[in-house]
């Protein structure tokens, strides 16, 4: 369980103060997949990075299974948008599981096993031997979600991890994390400013507003079956309240941020 | 898509890094038509060389090119300049060794310790400007004009231009891999020894070409002002005694030296450290 209560952040430059998060509370139970939907600059980042411990809230609290968030842990595992940039380009596919294996001290022994499950869970164990860069932007994706999901988080956290890819591949890996989360059933989090790409994988979208001073909006929550078909009328209906959401004048996003408490 | 009401742009997301991905050198390859274009090239310039010495100006200044390869046959006959080019390449092999090795263990950490970085950049910052031949006057006082005046100088020389490149390359490892490797499971030094510095291994071959470059620069002068032996030595002593065609003999060795073993430098790269050179496309 993962709750995050009343967080704000606010970063000092020299430039002046940016209030990120102004009062952000979110509880996500166990194998949930929670979409973070927002436009640019909506802090959902921001949001992402206390939730996996690579930044510290500046108020409120954040908490993993009771226990607060302060640093980085291998349960909750990150995955970065720029897969090229994650993964270690002097290792290949199969090295790169290797190298989380190592780090995370699992027995030599059980590596072969492990390495071949998740590389044949994102399909790429004829591709084991390639260097990132020998393989597509897709299948760079899902090798950096092979060498996550090797360490047995029990959080995924995900942050655009689609949206450098084009649209048939885009389709394709909802597919592929779909069916993942349904054979793991790990919780995941999911960053996105696709409202499509939201309605597709999630239980629940908690809609944010743009910054500064983002909070979330809404939490919708998704009960139609999945796949879901974007052309489906209900889908259809959910898609366009959404963007009206997102859409919404200055006075709504006020009036709500009135109701926050500080 | 909805961007920022006011139509002000919205910074908070806006600093995703995008590190520098420098080419990676292939020599493998080596098309015909370059060999043919690179032949040409040497041959109109052989041309030029001949034209100038003979036509416009006096051949003693320009000796032609036929007339110097016809003093360097006995010196190479006679082991004369091999003596010389070894004791040049000792001198800069251990200068640039040394000087790469020191470089690259203190731009890691200086790439990685803020404090350390902070405390030794204004330092750094003003001696690098010292270059090897400002520091001939010195070394000679304090080492003499043996062998530990030149280690010295290559050093020096070296020493700054990979350090200032590895601390560049350590400070650029991507942040996503990092954190990644955080997440993995990965300790403080694991990250660094296994994730920041072999992501750094492209700034650090750069920097070293550059430093194996200038040391071929600095063990010249080195030679001429403090020496009694090597290329410099050589270049010196022709120009005492007015052997031009020596001088040039002594100019072309140092050409085909540095070629040679900036040749050899990315030979040894490409088969020990491939991997690490290789850049992945921002998908």
């Amino acid at each position: 369980m993962l709750r995050v209560n009343n967080v704000r952040k606010v970063f000092e430059s020299a430039r002046g103060t940016y209030i990120a998060l102004d009062g952000v509370t979110l509880t996500i139970s166990d194998g949930e997949f929670v979409c973070l939907l927002g436009p640019s600059g909506c802090g959902k980042s921001t949001l992402l990075n206390i939730l996996a411990g690579f930044d510290q809230a500046t108020g409120g609290t954040a908490t993993f299974d009771d226990r607060p968030i302060t640093r980085a842990s291998r349960e909750r595992m990150m995955f970065f948008q720029d897969a090229g940039s994650a993964l270690l380009p002097w290792l290949s596919a199969e090295e790169n599981i290797r190298f989380a294996l190592r780090v995370r001290r699992i027995p030599k022994a059980q590596w072969p096993a492990i390495i071949d499950r998740f590389l044949r869970m994102v399909g790429l164990d004829m591709h084991r031997a390639k260097f990132p860069a020998e393989l597509s932007g897709g299948m760079r994706q899902r090798l950096q979600i092979a060498r996550g999901l090797a360490v047995e988080p029990q959080m995924l956290l995900m942050d655009e991890p689609f949206a450098a890819l084009d649209a048939l591949t885009r389709r394709r890996m909802h597919t592929v994390l779909l069916d993942i989360w349904q054979r793991i059933g790990k919780t995941i989090v999911f960053v996105t400013h696709d409202i499509a790409e939201a309605i597709t994988l999630a239980d629940r979208i908690a809609v944010m507003s743009v910054g500064p001073r983002s909070v979330i909006t809404r939490l919708i929550d998704i009960d139609l079956p999945r796949p879901r078909d974007l052309t489906d009328l209900k889908v259809a209906q959910l898609f366009n309240e959404i963007e009206g959401l997102l859409a919404a004048p200055d006075e709504t996003l006020t009036d709500q941020r009135m109701e926050m408490p500080r | 898509m909805v961007t920022a009401r006011d139509g002000r742009t919205t910074i908070a997301e806006a600093s995703t890094q995008l590190p520098l991905r420098p080419l990676r050198p292939s020599i493998s390859f080596v098309p015909y038509r370059t060999v043919l274009l690179s032949t040409a090239s040497l041959l109109i310039a052989f041309c030029i060389w001949q034209l100038l010495s003979t036509v416009l100006f006096n051949p003693f200044l320009i000796p032609p090119p036929l007339k110097v390869f016809r003093t360097a046959i006995p010196m190479l006959e006679s082991g004369e300049i091999f003596a010389d080019v070894s004791i040049s390449m000792i001198r800069v092999l251990v200068g640039f060794i040394t000087g790469s090795l020191v470089g690259v263990l203190m731009g890691a950490l200086l790439g990685r310790i803020r404090l350390l970085h902070d405390l030794l950049d204004p330092i750094i910052e003003l001696l690098r400007y010292l270059s090897p031949t400002a520091m001939i006057p010195i070394a000679v006082i304090w080492f003499g004009i043996g062998e530990m005046s030149k280690y010295f100088l290559i050093f020096w020389g070296t020493f700054f231009i990979v350090l200032i490149n590895t601390t560049a390359g350590v400070w650029r490892a991507p942040i996503a891999r990092q954190r990644a490797a955080e997440c993995l499971g990965a300790n403080r030094l694991q990250i660094f020894v296994l994730v920041v510095v072999p992501s750094a291994v492209p700034y650090i071959v750069t920097g070293m070409r550059v430093a194996m470059a200038s040391s071929f620069m600095s063990i010249i002068p080195a030679e001429i002002l403090a020496a009694d032996s090597g290329i410099g030595y050589l270049l010196q002593k022709s120009s005492m005694l007015l052997q031009t065609d020596r001088i040039f003999v002594a100019l072309l060795t140092i050409c085909v030296l540095g070629f040679i073993v900036d040749r050899i430098f990315r030979l040894l790269v490409d088969r020990v450290l491939a991997r690490y050179m290789s850049f992945v496309s921002q998908t």
